[in-house]
């Protein structure tokens, strides 16, 4: 992975909009998957746009409308919507040294979700200091206006466009994983990172598939570090 | 919306938030620290490889297609195969996921 600082071409907050474009592809077919889902649990749109705004984490999110729709205890629901959002606890430290004192830090760490993580982890070593406030000022906005609008749209007309479009919710998705992959790929520039980037990813994704979803990413990251760090060490104790 | 569960939603968006907040805080506090007492700032070595094994695991976990037929793990894997090779002659990011994403949508549409 380049960490060469590299001029901007453009001004930082209108790179960072640049950058965060291809996220529109996976925010908004599940913004509007949600907004839809949350009108049919008995949330006012109102109601609808304000979970987006002010959780704003996609996961917690539906698991939050669909245990209020059961009747689930409130104290339950906010236990297990904050469990799968624990795994964002890391994101802020690994990105702390790349961030400069500016207190408007404070408030944009409302916008670090795994996908603005995953794109600021890359972006901002490469980018000048006095750049990078202004940079994730316009990813991370865009982001958070992407989901609200999409969810805005999924509660108002979510029915109708999913019925009229069904495609939108299959194919625009997939801009997320070629998004993480054009992050991720340039770290696979020596053996040791190249199996454990593999073993993470194979990890997560049978996971997923074994029905784990919300366990996957932490899970995975985890078996990666131990890999990471057991080959590491044996290569340690072969050079001694 | 009851009052109880606006209580709820206030508490995950704040408990949220501060998930996200209170870790950064304490890593550019530890970091300050290790600067004024004459160190070499340095974040732990386990928390450098959690950043991108998580992104690895965001990438495995969104590999895995809405329906879990042949069609769509064929069009995943077009769409990695057509993302890579561009990436690989681009290095950049738009122009990779722009073709990733019309390859994907060619062979889910035409299967």
């Amino acid at each position: 992975m380049t960490t060469s600082i590299q001029p901007l071409t453009s001004a930082p907050w209108k790179q960072g909009v640049k950058d965060a474009i291809p996220l529109l592809g996976g925010y908004i077919p599940v913004a509007i998957s949600f907004g839809l889902i949350s009108i049919q649990s008995g949330f006012s749109v109102f109601e609808t746009i304000l979970i987006s705004t002010f959780i704003y984490a996609g996961a917690s999110q539906f698991l939050f409308v669909a245990m209020a729709a059961s009747g689930a205890p409130l104290w339950l629901m906010v236990i297990m919507t904050l469990l799968i959002n624990a795994r964002h606890i890391v994101y802020g430290p690994n990105l702390s040294p790349y961030l400069n004192e500016d207190k408007r830090w404070i408030p944009l760490m409302h916008g670090l979700t795994d996908q603005i993580f995953a794109l600021a982890h890359v972006r901002l070593p490469q980018l000048p200091d006095q750049a990078q406030v202004g940079w994730y000022t316009g990813a991370a906005t865009l982001a958070w206006f992407s989901w609200i609008a999409g969810t805005a749209l999924g509660a108002i007309a979510g029915g109708e466009l999913t019925q009229r479009w069904p495609l939108i919710n299959e194919i625009l998705p997939f801009a997320l994983p070629a998004l993480f992959f054009v992050l991720i790929v340039p770290r696979c520039n020596n053996p040791l990172w190249t199996l454990t980037i593999m073993v993470s990813a194979v990890t997560a994704l049978i996971l997923k598939l074994l029905g784990y979803p919300n366990i996957a990413i932490p899970l995975a990251a985890m078996c990666g570090a131990v890999l990471y760090y057991a080959l590491k060490n044996q290569r340690i104790m072969r050079g001694k | 919306m009851e009052t109880s569960m606006w209580l709820a939603l206030t508490g995950i968006a704040i408990g949220t938030y501060l998930i996200r907040l209170l870790p950064y805080l304490w890593m550019k506090q530890r970091l300050a620290k290790q600067q004024k007492e004459g160190g070499i700032s340095a974040m732990p070595t386990w928390l450098t490889i959690l950043g991108p094994t998580m992104i690895a695991a965001m990438f495995g976990t969104s590999l895995v297609p809405i329906h879990l037929d042949v069609a769509s793990w064929l069009a995943t894997a077009v769409g990695m195969l057509i993302t890579f090779v561009v990436w690989t002659r681009t290095r950049s990011m738009g122009l990779p996921i722009l073709s990733g994403v019309v390859a994907f949508g060619i062979i889910t549409i035409l299967f």
